[in-house]
């Protein structure tokens, strides 16, 4: 029963999607032996894991924050001093970054809860400068724009490549499970009418705030592992273009879709590599294709996908985007 | 004891007092039809029952405990469910899911708000609609699924905000027939409505409200020969 129901089958097929697509980058390697293009996604699964937070937050709940890169900021520098100070291991910086996230995510989430579009972007917006600034100017504590040095936790490249692959797998197995249960429909209710689902009995607070504190986590873990892997940290990590590049993946790759963020993590990330020879043109680029596909194609190139096979999808009604 | 008691409820917008003092109240299984011109602080009322406002002064008390400044999640909890007049769905969800967001929101397993949301839908002919997403539906359907999900599990007093409003005549008998249904099985009911003839068909008794006070509560009949009521409604000269 539970599996014909429309919502799931929606769902299972995103799903299916994005394992393909997990499972196409796992064998990549076979064929891409070049360490240098390993390590570019690499980076673009760190990308990917922004993604997915971000969009349980946009997507799923219909919250347009604008802090996804300054999360993975703040767990890169949670694993990061943890390591410079403590010469804790990855094995408690870690989790140290998701729980850390975790937390400023869940104190940000209570304090945007009754705020909505431009004024919860602008809220989320302001921490997220607030939170590099700091950063990048607690110079004796931070070392500030200098950065900090994170030990690596492998010696091979590809053992990162699937470490990566593994905890964004992990993570999206997790969200299939909690988006096919009375959570998922909460969160979706939640974005799609706050006040009908108030007197509907969800608990708005609860719920609101449990995205929050999850799509942190994530991007802290996800900020921890790039640290890690790239044996080094900067306030970079949070500027508000790094953001950008993540709303960007997700709109281009499908929001409030399962597969959308990651495949629009991994072709955004690995063209933008072709593009670098461009300098900042390639910002541009990325620009005007949000704005083509958030006016013509809402639900992405996941939508335009489903169009092609003949499987007409939602119409662009029903598309979903955030507000 | 009564189901709901209103008790001396008072609300202000700035100079504008949309509430003055209303009371009446209710008995367990009741179907009262809340009538009264425009802007005579039916839904004001609606609204402080259903916890999206709160009142001045006054209290309101669901089976003797006091619920005045309950948020709207609370009061859903415990049995106040509420229409709206402008419809309010999850446009972006089926018609199915419109329905499981209550049904688990009030305490139903997700299997067992599947098979009640099958009922309703069964029940109320939309489950030829049912994987639509509600913002596809017709303004109508919109409303019928709203009702609906009212009764997702069963409240212990619906709110129905003119459930009748612009909808096609045989989604309007579809409703009144599921209202009464429900009566017959002891559902407490409030129905706001201008659809004079429905309350008359429909409600044993009546409430009529005219700016922000309550000036006749008896049978529906008397209500509306109430020379105060036609008074209201008309104008002085017609009475």
């Amino acid at each position: 029963m539970a599996s014909a129901h429309p919502i799931n089958r929606k769902l299972q097929t995103e799903f299916a999607a994005s394992l393909v697509l997990l499972a196409f980058v796992g064998v990549l390697p076979a064929f891409v032996t070049n360490a240098y293009w390993q390590g570019v996604v690499v980076v673009s699964m760190y990308f990917a894991m922004l993604a997915v937070a971000w969009n349980i937050l946009a997507g799923y709940t219909g919250q347009f924050s604008l802090a996804p890169a300054a999360f993975g900021m703040i767990g890169a520098y949670t694993t990061g001093l943890l390591s410079y100070y403590y010469g804790l291991t990855a094995i408690v910086g870690v989790p140290a970054a998701i729980v850390v996230a975790g937390v400023i995510g869940l104190v940000l989430g209570r304090i945007v809860l009754r705020l909505r579009g431009p004024y919860l972007a602008l809220t989320t917006l302001s921490f997220a400068e607030i939170m590099r600034l700091v950063i990048s100017n607690s110079i004796d504590f931070t070392r500030g724009d200098l950065g900090l040095n994170v030990p690596g936790i492998f010696d091979s490249r590809l053992a990162y490549y699937y470490m990566m692959l593994a905890v964004l797998l992990a993570i999206q197995v997790g969200l299939f499970y909690l988006l096919r249960s009375r959570a998922g429909l909460y969160l979706r209710a939640i974005r799609d009418d706050e006040i009908a689902a108030a007197s509907r009995g969800v608990l708005i607070v609860y719920w609101k705030t449990f995205a929050f504190t999850l799509s942190a986590a994530i991007c802290g873990l996800a900020g921890a592992l790039y640290g890690h892997f790239a044996q080094f940290v900067s306030p970079e990590l949070g500027l508000l273009s790094q953001t950008g590049v993540v709303i960007s993946m997700v709109v281009i790759g499908g929001l409030g879709t399962m597969v959308g963020p990651i495949g629009g993590a991994l072709l955004v990330y690995v063209l933008s590599e072709f593009l670098r020879d461009f300098g900042n043109y390639q910002l541009v680029v990325f620009a005007f294709l949000v704005i083509i596909f958030a006016r013509f194609f809402r639900e992405g190139l996941w939508g335009l996908l489903l169009a092609a096979f003949g499987r007409p999808g939602r119409p662009a009604a029903a598309a979903t985007a955030a507000e | 004891m009564p189901c709901l008691a209103i008790d001396h409820v008072s609300k202000s917008f700035g100079g504008l007092k949309a509430l003055d003092n209303a009371s009446f109240s209710l008995e367990a299984g009741e179907l009262v039809g809340l009538i009264g011109p425009n802007g005579s602080g039916k839904t004001t009322l609606l609204n402080i029952l259903s916890g999206h406002l709160s009142c001045d002064s006054g209290t309101v008390r669901l089976d003797g405990k006091p619920i005045t400044g309950l948020h709207p999640e609370a009061l859903a909890r415990r049995g106040v469910l509420r229409m709206f007049q402008l419809t309010r769905s999850f446009p972006r969800m089926s018609a199915f899911d419109n329905l499981l967001v209550t049904g688990c929101a009030l305490g139903l397993t997700l299997p067992g708000a599947e098979k009640r949301a099958l009922g309703l839908l069964e029940d109320l002919s939309l489950t030829r609609i049912m994987n639509l997403n509600a913002g596809q539906l017709s303004g109508g359907q919109q409303k019928l699924l709203e009702f609906g999900s009212c009764f997702m599990v069963p409240p212990r007093i619906a709110l129905l905000d003119e459930p009748f409003a612009a909808v096609h005549p045989t989604l309007k008998e579809i409703m009144s027939g599921f209202i009464r249904r429900r009566h017959a099985e002891g559902q407490t009911f409030i129905v706001v409505s201008h659809d004079l003839p429905v309350i008359v068909e429909l409600c044993p008794r009546s409430v009529c409200m005219n700016a922000g006070r309550v000036i006749a509560d008896e049978s529906t009949r008397a209500v509306l020969t109430d020379k105060v009521v036609i008074e209201a409604y008309l104008g002085e000269a017609a009475a």
